[in-house]
């Protein structure tokens, strides 16, 4: 009988056990996202819904008392325009950087390709090495970075970029910059080498300036590999903590603390477990919005 | 474009200056790994290579060398102080162990959901992927803050003990990388025409047999791939092996303990610094052609 070659080989096993069922091969990675994912995100719900008594450390259910106390705490406010601040303006600099990097670096001459993949180095680097390197280059007293621009004369001597409440962020900024440009460098980069040749053909036989095929045709039609790149980039600012917890731990005073940062000072601060969780469970809830909103609008997806 | 050759000349200049200016940071700090402590904090000028070159901060990081032995040797004034706080070797063995360990893990489990997504349809698959990029949004410290109770109860921590704190920081990163794993592979799996696997099935092989004979030779490429980002991202995470072990210091984290209240020991931290990056620039240039797919999440292919 020639149906029998047909026959599962386990058959005596019910289907969902066997290969043929997708659950096998999904329960390792749902397990996993389960028990370190939801569950804890879970309980992370669970507990801002107590309120602490920092004196005799009990936990009381008041569901409403730290997600009321989070929109009156202008602290929490300060945090979240430090983190929008912190989110745009990297995103901005490393949008625009990494697009001229990317248009300069894309030639098939000879010695470019070297100069590509150095330019993916900093990308390995752990952000909190790269916040060190940062740390020593603006050294008030003998930083390189800070050196350099004092002798410009743009900033007095022996000035602390870093210990100054109005020159903080552009510090730690500085850091995120650096490291992630190359990011939006190779985007880019993969965006320029997929564009189709013969529009930009077409543009050289009707004379059109470099500046024109840029915002006429490149910049178009690369739109959607740009939503991509600002998605990504952009989920993960909203999130930093490295280079603020290293750099400045959030200071001087509040001037470079994040949501994140605040959330971390909270619980290893005054051990508020309930009111760090309800920061964070914000920070999360921020994310996705503003990624949702994003993917709306631009039409893109991950 | 063609450029006549002045404008060509010039860009070339631009492009060097560019990936120079980019580097600066990746030099400066190898080359203070290397400089005697004068060097390093000289207040009336920017020391840059006229330098005597010293070895003792590798010595004393990676060898475990004596501070005040090799200080006596070398005739340096150097504050005296004990070697085993700043002697990284076990740190070292911690972010291999932890960073190889959830790599392992992380490709197994991602290489098999992401089959599954890729070849099976089923009902909440749509949902399953949403769960697993939702993931990625989730700020670190929202969880980590049930974490550290679970972690306790579970007897994951590490100061219980050590090969359990081993294991649960290896499942943390696991579930940290999973959705750029899962994503990353099923956009490989994608690739591969369906019907490869309804040839081989016609013939009558199992899912199982089409999967390890057939499909994943065909995506090899895209394994190595999605292992060499994971033990990337492990190698530079920071935050969680921060708060979630105390025992256990990856590299990142023992970089932040040479920051002491009498001073930063520059020289020891730009020395293991140097020495934490050397692996992830090799891995980096290994997977070049992955990179962008990779750091997309396998949205945009190179």
């Amino acid at each position: 009988m020639s149906s029998d070659s047909f026959t599962p080989r386990h058959a005596w096993l019910p289907r969902w056990m066997t290969s043929e069922h997708p659950l096998p091969w999904l329960l390792p990675a749902g397990a996993l996202m389960v028990v370190f994912g939801i569950f804890p995100l879970y309980k992370a719900i669970e507990t801002s819904l107590y309120k602490r008594n920092a004196a005799t450390r009990k936990m009381i259910f008041d569901p409403t008392h730290n997600w009321s106390k989070v929109f009156l705490d202008e602290r929490v406010w300060n945090a979240l325009l430090n983190t929008l601040f912190y989110t745009g303006v990297a995103l901005l600099f490393q949008l625009v950087l990494g697009m001229l990097i990317a248009l300069l670096l894309d030639s098939d001459r000879k010695g470019y390709g070297i100069l590509r993949a150095m330019m993916t180095l900093p990308l390995v680097i752990p952000p909190a090495v790269t916040a060190m390197m940062f740390l020593l280059m603006l050294n008030g007293s003998f930083g390189v970075l800070s050196r350099g621009i004092i002798e410009l004369g743009l900033l007095p001597p022996g000035f602390s970029i870093l210990g100054n409440a109005s020159t903080a962020m552009a510090g730690v900024l500085l850091a995120e910059i650096w490291q992630w440009t190359p990011f939006m460098v190779l985007i880019m980069l993969a965006g320029l080498r997929s564009l189709p040749k013969e529009p930009f053909e077409a543009a050289a036989i009707d004379g059109a300036s470099a500046f024109q095929v840029f915002f006429k045709l490149t910049l178009p039609m690369m739109s959607k590999v740009i939503a991509i790149a600002v998605l990504i980039r952009g989920i993960d600012l909203l999130r930093a903590f490295d280079y603020v917890k290293v750099m400045t731990d959030s200071g001087p005073g509040t001037a470079t603390e994040t949501l994140t940062s605040y959330a971390g000072r909270i619980y290893f601060g005054n051990a508020d477990f309930p009111y760090a969780s309800t920061i964070a469970l914000l920070t999360l809830v921020l994310v996705i919005m503003v990624s949702t909103l994003f993917m709306r609008i631009f039409k893109v997806k991950l | 474009m063609e450029l006549s050759r002045p404008w060509q000349i010039l860009r070339d200049v631009v492009a060097v200056l560019v990936t120079g200016l980019f580097m600066f940071p990746i030099l400066w700090w190898a080359l203070t790994s290397i400089k005697p402590i004068s060097a390093i904090f000289d207040k009336d000028r920017v020391v840059f290579f006229d330098f005597v070159p010293t070895w003792i901060n590798y010595g004393v990081t990676m060898l475990g060398m004596s501070r005040s032995q090799l200080a006596i040797d070398q005739g340096i004034g150097m504050g005296v102080g004990g070697a085993e706080a700043y002697d990284s070797r076990r740190s070292i063995i911690d972010s291999m162990v932890v960073s190889v360990g959830s790599t392992a893990v992380t490709t197994v489990i991602a290489v098999l959901a992401a089959y599954a997504l890729s070849r099976m349809a089923f009902r909440g698959r749509a949902t399953f992927l949403n769960w697993v990029l939702g993931q990625r949004f989730m700020p670190p410290i929202a969880i980590l803050i049930p974490l550290v109770t679970i972690y306790k109860t579970a007897g994951l921590r590490d100061t219980d003990n050590l090969y359990m704190g081993y294991l649960g920081l290896m499942l943390i990163y696991a579930l940290i990388n999973l959705p750029i794993a899962v994503l990353l592979m099923k956009s490989f799996f994608d690739d591969v025409p369906k019907d490869v696997d309804e040839a081989a099935m016609i013939d009558g092989a199992t899912r199982i047999q089409t999967f390890r004979k057939v499909v994943l030779p065909m995506v090899k490429g895209g394994v190595a791939a999605t292992a060499v980002l994971c033990f990337i991202f492990s190698w530079t995470e920071f935050l969680l092996s921060l708060f979630l072990t105390t025992d256990i210091r990856t590299v990142p984290v023992k970089i932040q303990t040479f920051v002491t209240s009498t001073g930063n020991e520059w020289g020891f931290i730009a020395a293991l610094g140097t020495a934490a990056v050397i692996p992830s620039f090799i891995f980096i240039l290994l997977v070049q052609r992955h990179l962008v797919r990779g750091l997309t999440l396998g949205s945009l292919k190179e």
